[in-house]
């Protein structure tokens, strides 16, 4: 039997990160969102005031050791956040708990990091590994941009989602990079079957924020959807194939470049702040341009670079006339409340849509 | 490159400018950046010969006020220094907010000092100008920091320099540790420094008849393991130096949402444990209420006074 090896959750980027452990030889343990017993083992086990991202992935990690998988891989990032000290800190919670999973780091340790040391996969394998799941990450970016634009207009609400979740299965299946091209060409035309409701004018909603809330929709509360469902067209701005760029530094003139970011950021924000802060800045002046109706901004409470920057959001909204929703979850937050916010938040952008057609009549 | 470019093109500027506008005074916050190098600022802009005005000291009411302009979810220390920045506007038209990012070579500063310089333009637009300057030790030593600033500010290279060392030679040496068995009371300089947030548990610790005394300030000497936020690794280091002979016990002072302290809690309290000397973490906000205080800090004093 194949060890297992226990990853993040991360929304639905996960089954691309199952993808690129396979040459490893390795069964990915891994979930598509946070699930409520996770939360609930993480809580108990982490510092008070850690960030809920820390929280649900300590769960998550203590959950898979229970189950007996016995390693784990964990971002060892270089930054300023807190997220420098995950790894070892939960290895630290493990262990207390005897636990025993082995949590790698994945990060700058030499040329090959931890992981691949340890499993020492061949070349040629490891290679076409990553590409598939690059190949995975950008075919799930693709789809869910269609599924953000269909949901806000679909007649029947649940088809977008519906559709969505059937891509996901299929290029779950996908094996090879055709295969999962192929996939990828489907999802367009399938969605083109959604019934439209084509009176309707979606509101335009900028998701920013702090990358595993913005993508994880158990911690979320589902804002995508609920937006959707409210008939917002979102966009998420955390896109990993973006990231995956800025981490290699590939694509420095790319739309959605550190270098391109920290340009534009620069009227309100002249340095780099850590986590995505700065991304968060130069996004809310990217939506502004593009003439969005508003911003909701996600982060867990406390979280350390994103709440830096928020009297910078704040001050970004009154100069662009943007409005700015600041949304901070943590493991009390309830779901009435989030979504009463959301339906608070809409209807105001609705008004002032109404308003400025209003006017230019 | 970039830096070096940009502060020609403002030196250039400030120097055209007529002389006594150089000479305007400044606004210098008494919170945050204050405690990590005290007397440095207070030195250093009067050296130049710009006068210095200074935010009152923290009381009941600028914790009060902190909470109601702040962003709610800042940790204590920077919510403070948006009130004491409130406190200077309309008194100067300037005030000076550093870009703190690394108090020591091979380490780093908490994230939120990092935005600080925007965030307080982007929330005082308008009421005063922020002067502000990378402090980052990795890139630049202090003297050189503070060369450079005064010559952004548009004062002669020579005059600067001589202020730098002026104000490097002010950021005095700290106090002797009192001898005998004590307490120590942990916590980030900008909390410890505060008296309005010590003084009452310093205070009560007296009147329970035992000796405290505070880390003092500075930055962390060795190699960062595993802590790279320079105040955190410096009250680690400090910990780890500590023996049960010499110290009754551990009061660390942590801010209500302190990012850093999340994280090197884990580290503080297993070191301590290794050690065998008790540790007790008060957390403070601005609801902290004195009674409380109290009650813990003689209930800790008294649990240990028991083990003996």
């Amino acid at each position: 039997m194949k060890p297992g090896l226990a990853i993040q959750p991360w929304g639905n980027y996960s089954l691309a990160l199952a993808a690129s452990v396979e040459c490893l030889r390795v069964e990915p343990w891994t979930q598509r969102s946070t699930t409520p017993e996770t939360l609930r083992l993480g809580v108990e086990a982490s510092p008070e005031f850690a960030c809920l991202s820390f929280k649900a992935c300590t769960g998550h990690f203590i959950k898979a050791a229970q189950e007996g998988v016995r390693y784990g891989v964990m971002v060892n990032s270089r930054g300023t956040c807190r997220l420098r000290y995950y790894r070892e800190i939960q290895q630290k919670i493990l262990k207390e708990r005897g636990l025993d999973l082995y949590v790698f780091g994945l990060g700058y340790d030499g040329i090959k990091p931890p992981l691949i040391r340890h499993f020492d996969p061949d070349l040629l394998p490891f290679l076409q590994c990553c590409a598939r799941a690059q190949q995975k990450t950008l075919a799930v970016d693709a789809l869910e941009k269609e599924a953000w634009r269909v949901r806000a207009v679909e007649r029947q609400p649940g088809d977008a989602t519906r559709v969505l979740n059937e891509c996901l299965a299929d290029l779950d299946r996908a094996r090879t990079v055709p295969e999962i091209r192929a996939c990828a060409r489907t999802f367009k035309p399938r969605f083109r079957n959604v019934p439209l409701d084509e009176a309707r004018l979606p509101l335009r909603i900028g998701l920013l924020g702090e990358a595993t809330l913005l993508r994880d929709r158990f911690l979320n509360h589902n804002l995508e959807e609920i937006l959707g469902g409210l008939g917002a067209e979102v966009r998420n701005f955390f896109l990993l194939g973006d990231e995956m760029r800025n981490i290699f530094r590939i694509g420095l003139f790319s739309r959605n470049s550190r270098w391109r970011l920290k340009r534009l950021a620069r009227p309100y924000l002249e340095h780099l702040v850590g986590g995505h802060a700065l991304d968060s800045v130069a996004h809310a002046l990217r939506c502004a341009q593009e003439g969005y109706d508003g911003i909701v901004h996600v982060a867990p409470a406390g979280c350390m670079p994103e709440v830096s920057v928020r009297p910078i959001l704040r001050r970004l909204s009154q100069d662009l006339d943007l409005p700015v929703l600041e949304c901070s979850f943590d493991e009390h937050a309830s779901h009435v409340g989030v979504v009463t916010r959301l339906e608070a938040f809409v209807s105001m952008l609705r008004e002032r849509q109404e308003n400025k057609t209003r006017t230019r009549k | 490159m970039r830096t070096s470019l940009a502060t020609l093109f403002r030196r250039t500027r400030n120097a055209s400018r007529n002389p006594d506008s150089l000479r305007r005074p400044i606004g210098l916050p008494q919170a945050l950046f204050h405690f990590l190098h005290p007397g440095l600022w207070e030195t250093f802009f009067p050296a130049l010969g710009m006068p210095v005005v200074r935010s009152a000291p923290t009381t009941r009411a600028t914790l009060e006020r902190a909470e109601l302009i702040s962003e709610t979810e800042h940790c204590l220390p920077v919510k403070l220094l948006d009130a004491h920045l409130e406190d200077l506007a309309g008194r100067v038209d300037r005030v000076f907010v550093p870009r703190i990012l690394s108090l020591r070579r091979g380490f780093i500063s908490c994230p939120k000092l990092a935005a600080l310089p925007d965030a307080v333009r982007a929330q005082f637009r308008g009421r005063f100008e922020v002067v502000t300057t990378d402090m980052d030790e990795n890139r630049r030593p202090l003297e050189q920091t503070l060369a450079e600033l005064g010559r952004a500010l548009g004062f002669a290279p020579a005059d600067s320099a001589a202020a730098a060392r002026q104000a490097l030679a002010a950021a005095g040496a700290p106090d002797a540790p009192p001898d005998g068995k004590r307490f120590l009371l942990l916590g980030h300089p900008y909390n410890l420094g505060d008296a309005y947030l010590t003084e009452p548990i310093v205070r009560k610790l007296e009147e329970l008849g035992v000796a405290v005394e505070r880390l003092p300030t500075g930055p962390p000497r060795g190699a960062p393991d595993p802590l790279r936020w320079d105040t955190s690794a410096h009250m680690l280091e400090a910990l780890r130096a500590l023996s049960s002979e010499r110290c009754a016990g551990v009061i660390q002072l942590t801010s209500f949402n302190c990012g850093c302290d999340s994280m090197a809690s884990t580290y503080y309290r297993e070191t301590l444990k290794a050690a065998g000397i008790p540790y007790m973490a008060l957390t403070l906000d601005s609801h902290t209420a004195l009674a409380g205080l109290d009650t813990r800090l003689e209930a800790f004093v008294d649990s240990i006074a028991g083990r003996a």
